[in-house]
């Protein structure tokens, strides 16, 4: 039986790689030359926690019972929790591998921390809260890592929303290489069928340098020193990947994915100082400069709603019997829903142009709707803007991230590349499905595909 | 790179009790956290390592006893080894769990009639009406485990209760790691995350 590599790339873009860059990546547009390729439609919603995941169950957000990185788990207005692998109840495509004795060297892939046993190696994710824990599986391979990370493996970088980025670049740049080098190291042993890897670093450059590349970006600027930041990195990342290839055994097929894209951020809503406007969210204080809201500053005996911020929104509502100052009578909760969704869809940009903003509510979204979702989930712009959850902000619209510099949104559709040696029928999709990938990793190697999987197997 | 240490699982019961059943699930989740794992059928071992042996008294010990040796090679080399065999005789398998040591006896225990009923292969049957002889149970003794580590009872229990029961029996053991050991961090450690999240600008 031969081999998978799957190489993944957090928020690799398809406008850029299929296209503006593609020349510039001579061992992805081989993958593609060689193999299929197409956009990968990514988890509603398209953000890192839960997309990855999905990736790896072929399981809907609403059935993984987690729709971000914070989530609620009661309904008082503070109890939330983070969703890492401690929360991940669905099977993953290295459960089923390692049920039949197939080796699997898992690398960087999100929401691996802490790191659950399997048959092989497993490096645990970006949310490892730092390499004092146990960050591997097993717990001796944290050294063999290290040591073929060129002596410190570098789990992400500290911090992408600065203002420092000369550093961020030289720290993504290293993180990258190490990651690479690291992996190579493993897949050269031989012992492993299926070979995963998630490189985040595509993502935090998205953010922290698309201004400077983007001509239609507000804050574009031409010829700034950074202009090429992006591109100089994809083709790092390029030339990283060819390091690999020439590694991996002959019969190994290979996968490239990403579990969303990105696109220019044109602005941000601030949600909850529009709910305030509205009337539906009422604070004990109003401040005075931009201020995290948190559950103490809120009068919750006269709030109706509030909402998270983020590359897209939650909004929540404070329900009659649900929440313990509940103020929506319970039998007004659909029709109050219907109409604050239709307010939010409405919108205008600061200029009082439609943006067309998409809200969904979770039930109609999902297959099920485990644990406890937002009431609404709100993509300002379809992604254009994205969500502030700060208020004291002094306006609805702002023109920076109220979490630090940032650039970027995500956006709907990730990359799909596939190259199989035997040249297997590929089935033709626009978009591939993110929830396609499990199956076909299953298929690929002969194991039964359960009937839970969402997606369907690609050959 | 694995440290893994060797055990035997030995499920012990009457015919249609439920033993492979269990033990495949079983062998299931070991696989899932990445231990190496052999199940040793008993109905499969006497067509191929215990071929040619019957059904007395001796024949018995003497398939038994292989299943043993086989467990114990296996156990020594860090493989768990699950054995699923009625094995009638308790003076045999109190010969194994001697000779192997890391020993974990799981009693599938189901009243006669219980199984009479259900008869899956319809060998209770065979053996009421004589087509079958020294059939375990019906004419030939069955000796129950007085202390086996693991009781399920499977007329009682669904599957996946009698699975959990072994399962975190081994964990209580520590033949193999718990499930939510890697579950478990500190409160600092939540902090730690919360403001990897507060960099990150997640939160």
């Amino acid at each position: 039986m031969s081999r998978l590599a799957m190489i993944g790339l957090d928020c690799a873009a398809p406008q850029l790689v299929f296209e503006r860059w593609r020349d510039d990546l001579p061992n992805l547009r081989s993958l593609m030359d060689d193999g299929v390729y197409g956009k990968l439609r990514s988890t509603i919603p398209p953000i890192t926690v839960p997309a990855w995941t999905s990736m790896m169950t072929s399981q809907d957000p609403g059935q993984l019972g987690f729709y971000g990185f914070r989530n609620r788990a009661s309904y008082d207005y503070k109890d939330l929790f983070f969703a890492n692998a401690k929360y991940v109840k669905a099977k993953t495509v290295w459960n089923y591998l390692s049920r039949q004795r197939l080796n699997s060297l898992v690398f960087g892939v999100p929401q691996t921390y802490p790191p659950k046993p399997l048959k092989g190696v497993m490096v645990s994710s970006f949310l490892t809260p730092s390499k004092e824990v146990q960050w591997t599986h097993p717990r001796e391979a944290a050294s063999e890592v290290d040591q073929a990370a060129g002596g410190d493996y570098m789990i992400d970088v500290k911090d992408f929303r600065t203002d420092d980025k000369d550093w961020l670049l030289d720290q993504i740049h290293e993180m990258t290489r190490r990651r690479f080098s690291a992996f190579r190291h493993f897949v050269r042993k031989k012992e492993f069928d299926f070979m995963a890897m998630v490189e985040m670093g595509i993502d935090r450059m998205h953010h922290g340098f698309w201004r400077y590349f983007d001509e239609e970006h507000r804050l574009y600027e031409p010829g700034h020193k950074y202009e090429h930041a992006i591109r100089d990195y994809y083709k790092l990342v390029d030339e990283e990947i060819g390091l690999l290839l020439d590694d991996l055994p002959r019969d190994t097929s290979v996968m490239v994915t990403s579990d969303h894209g990105a696109r220019r951020m044109d602005g941000a809503i601030c949600v909850n100082e529009w709910l305030i406007r509205e009337g539906l969210l009422t604070l004990k204080e109003t401040p005075t400069e931009p201020t995290r809201l948190t559950p103490d500053m809120v009068n919750w005996s006269k709030t109706k709603a509030w909402g998270e911020g983020g590359y897209y929104s939650r909004i929540f509502l404070n329900v009659e019997g649900r929440e313990p100052k509940g103020k929506i009578p319970s039998a007004d909760y659909d029709a109050f829903r219907d109409e604050l969704k239709a307010k939010i869809e409405a919108i205008p940009d600061e200029k009082g142009n439609p943006i067309g903003t998409t809200v969904y509510k979770p039930e109609d979204i999902y297959r099920v709707v485990n644990g406890i979702a937002p009431d609404l989930i709100v993509f300002f712009g379809d992604l254009a803007w994205r969500s502030a959850g700060s208020v004291g902000t002094g306006a609805v619209h702002i023109f920076e991230n109220d979490t630090g510099p940032d650039d970027a949104n995500h956006d709907w559709d990730g990359i799909f590349i596939w190259d199989h040696p035997a040249k297997v029928d590929v089935k033709k999709k626009d978009p591939y499905s993110i929830y396609d990938i499990a199956p076909t990793i299953l298929r690929f190697f002969n194991v039964d595909i359960p009937e839970h999987m969402i997606g369907e197997p690609l050959f | 790179m694995s440290s893994q240490k060797g055990f035997t699982l030995w499920f012990t019961g009457l015919s249609g009790s439920g033993k492979t059943t269990i033990a495949r699930a079983v062998e299931e989740i070991l696989l899932e956290r990445g231990l190496n794992v052999e199940v040793l059928d008993g109905d499969v071992i006497r067509t191929n390592l215990c071929k040619g042996l019957g059904f007395s008294k001796e024949d018995r010990d003497e398939n038994i006893k292989r299943i043993g040796f086989v467990c114990n090679l296996l156990s020594r080399n860090g493989v768990v080894a699950i054995a699923s065999a009625i094995s009638p005789y308790r003076d045999i398998r109190d010969y194994n769990r001697e000779m192997i040591g890391r020993f974990v006896e799981v009693y599938a225990k189901c009243p006669l009639d219980v199984l009479e009923e259900r008869d899956v292969k319809g060998l209770y049957k065979k053996a009421r009406a004589g087509e079958i002889k020294g059939f375990t149970g019906v004419d030939d003794p069955y000796e129950e485990p007085l202390k086996p580590e693991v009781l399920v009872e499977t007329d009682k229990e669904d599957l996946e209760e009698s699975v959990q029961k072994v399962i975190r029996t081994l964990e209580l053991m520590g033949y193999i790691p718990g499930a939510d050991a890697s579950e478990e961090y500190s409160a600092e450690e939540e902090e730690k995350i919360k403001q990897r999240l507060r960099d990150l600008g997640y939160i």
